[in-house]
């Protein structure tokens, strides 16, 4: 399967890295050989019909932060969706930056890549939360396979694992933590009874919060994810703006210390059900499946056959996220052969 | 006949005794009592079970008299029929008028509020500690109905799931 990857960042480097550590695994195991034949980043591109090499990539990209010093491949002219004319390759792995406003560039990526009948796996939500539905009737219609399990909860199982593994129950609702920075800082403030501005601080200098955390603490993220779950799991039609949010930078030491007091937590929680689309701080009980720590995801499925199934898993991190995208494109393989 | 009753009482000798000397009068006998003490809550408060067994009308009486004395009654013939439920106010409780946002909480007929701690933060702002105890099923009605009271006065409510 010849890869070409777009966006070069945390995950589309997890992405090259899970490639170099996992590929001879995934040709004994799958009889799939997968082939990086193009990557783009911000600088330009480093095409390669051969095939690239993985350790080369994350080598140059490391040390000189751009993909188009690639030794004798690399190329400042091409970029982005240029990348695709100039290019054979199977399965395109958008790995772009979240646009919660327009969702591009990872919109016009997809749609491009679906017109020239390639398949699309990715890990972005903002193109999914704004137009799922005329993304996927897109995938459709050029017959085409497009998986997003990474956009949802990182390495954290849920999309497929609803489809597959429980594809014998329906899923009437899902509850949820799907944001693990918003996890880190509430966990951070009940533990150590620091207030949100000093917690999102720390979470900062850590590396945990972005510079600007808005996505994350006004639970923008959580609510794209939101979306996506409840269109692809649950079958509800609906966009970002269906999505009731509040955030947690509202949230005081004090309430911690009150929740604590009556033995509950206070975590940013998704709920999404026919009756409710919504991300907002909740009480959860000590103990219960909702009482995960640090910046972990997890997700309780409530079914009508299985009862309550509950996931967990690292809702981000480079080789993490990277790992539910190399599945998707095993999957993807696997359909194909 | 018989009915089994789970109620909730606070853990101090004379409790039970203070809640059943009332109902003597029905013509009800108390069959068995089981404390159960391991899943005593952090209010001090515990499940106690009881059995009375008598004439119908003497149980219902019986029953109707321990709801007058505001006595919980968390199950009736294993039927939960109560819960407690918790929800946490911020931003200006107390300078919204929270006599007002207790009376509308508490004039649900679902609800009624049964513990209130407050913790004052920086610039007026304050965090609340609702425990509100309604009928089984309710919970969703009366989150709701919070949440209209909050969104008026904007605060920040934190519900339990």
């Amino acid at each position: 399967m010849r890869i070409c990857l777009i966006g070069f960042g945390a995950v589309g480097q997890g992405v090259v890295k899970a490639i170099s550590l996992k590929k001879r695994d995934i040709k004994n195991k799958f009889n799939m050989d997968l082939k990086v034949v193009g990557v783009s980043d911000s600088s330009g591109s480093a095409i390669n019909p051969g095939g690239l090499d993985e350790d080369l990539l994350l080598d140059i990209k490391s040390k000189t932060s751009k993909v188009s010093n690639y030794p004798k491949y690399g190329n400042s002219a091409i970029q982005g969706i240029g990348l695709l004319d100039n290019i054979d390759y199977d399965c395109l792995i958008e790995a772009t930056p979240t646009n919660i406003e327009t969702g591009e560039p990872a919109k016009s990526l997809t749609l491009k890549a679906f017109k020239d009948k390639k398949d699309v796996v990715t890990s972005n939500k903002g193109h999914l939360a704004l137009f799922y539905n005329e993304i996927i009737n897109k995938s459709k219609e050029n017959n085409v396979k497009f998986k997003f399990e990474a956009s949802v909860g990182g390495a954290m199982p849920i999309i497929n694992f609803s489809k597959k593994t429980l594809a014998s129950s329906k899923i009437e609702s899902i509850i949820g933590i799907l944001n693990g920075t918003t996890n880190f800082i509430l966990s951070r403030m009940t533990s150590e009874g620091s207030s949100y501005k000093n917690t999102l601080e720390e979470s900062q200098v850590l590396g945990i919060a972005e510079t600007d955390p808005s996505q994350d603490v006004e639970g923008i993220d959580a609510a794209c994810k939101t979306v996506i779950l409840a269109n692809s799991i649950l079958g509800i039609d609906c966009v970002y703006d269906d999505i009731e949010i509040k955030g947690i930078s509202n949230i005081t030491s004090e309430a911690i210390e009150l929740a604590k007091k009556e033995g509950y937590l206070i975590k940013l929680i998704a709920e999404v059900s026919k009756d409710n689309l919504k991300v907002a701080p909740r009480l959860v009980k000590k103990n219960s499946p909702y009482a995960v720590e640090g910046t972990l995801n997890m997700a309780t499925l409530k079914t009508d056959l299985a009862d309550d199934v509950t996931v967990i898993g690292k809702g981000a991190g480079s080789l993490e996220t990277a790992s539910a995208i190399l599945t998707d494109l095993i999957n993807i393989g696997k359909l194909k052969n | 006949m018989r009915v089994d009753l789970i109620l909730e009482l606070l853990d101090i000798p004379g409790q039970l005794v203070n809640i059943l000397s009332p109902i003597s009068g029905f013509g009800a006998n108390l069959v068995t009592v089981i404390h159960r003490r391991d899943d005593k809550n952090d209010d001090g408060m515990i499940p106690v079970q009881i059995t009375l067994e008598g004439e119908q009308e003497s149980l219902i009486q019986c029953i109707d008299k321990l709801k007058e004395m505001k006595v919980t009654i968390l199950e009736i013939n294993g039927v939960v029929s109560k819960e407690k439920i918790r929800t946490i106010l911020i931003g200006h409780v107390i300078d919204t008028d929270i006599r007002n946002t207790l009376d509308r909480i508490n004039k649900l007929k679902e609800a009624f509020i049964v513990n209130l701690e407050i913790k004052l933060s920086d610039e007026n702002e304050s965090s609340a500690m609702l425990v509100i105890e309604t009928d089984y099923g309710m919970k969703d009605i009366v989150f709701s109905k919070i949440q209209e009271i909050a969104n008026e006065k904007s605060l920040l409510v934190v519900n339990e799931v």
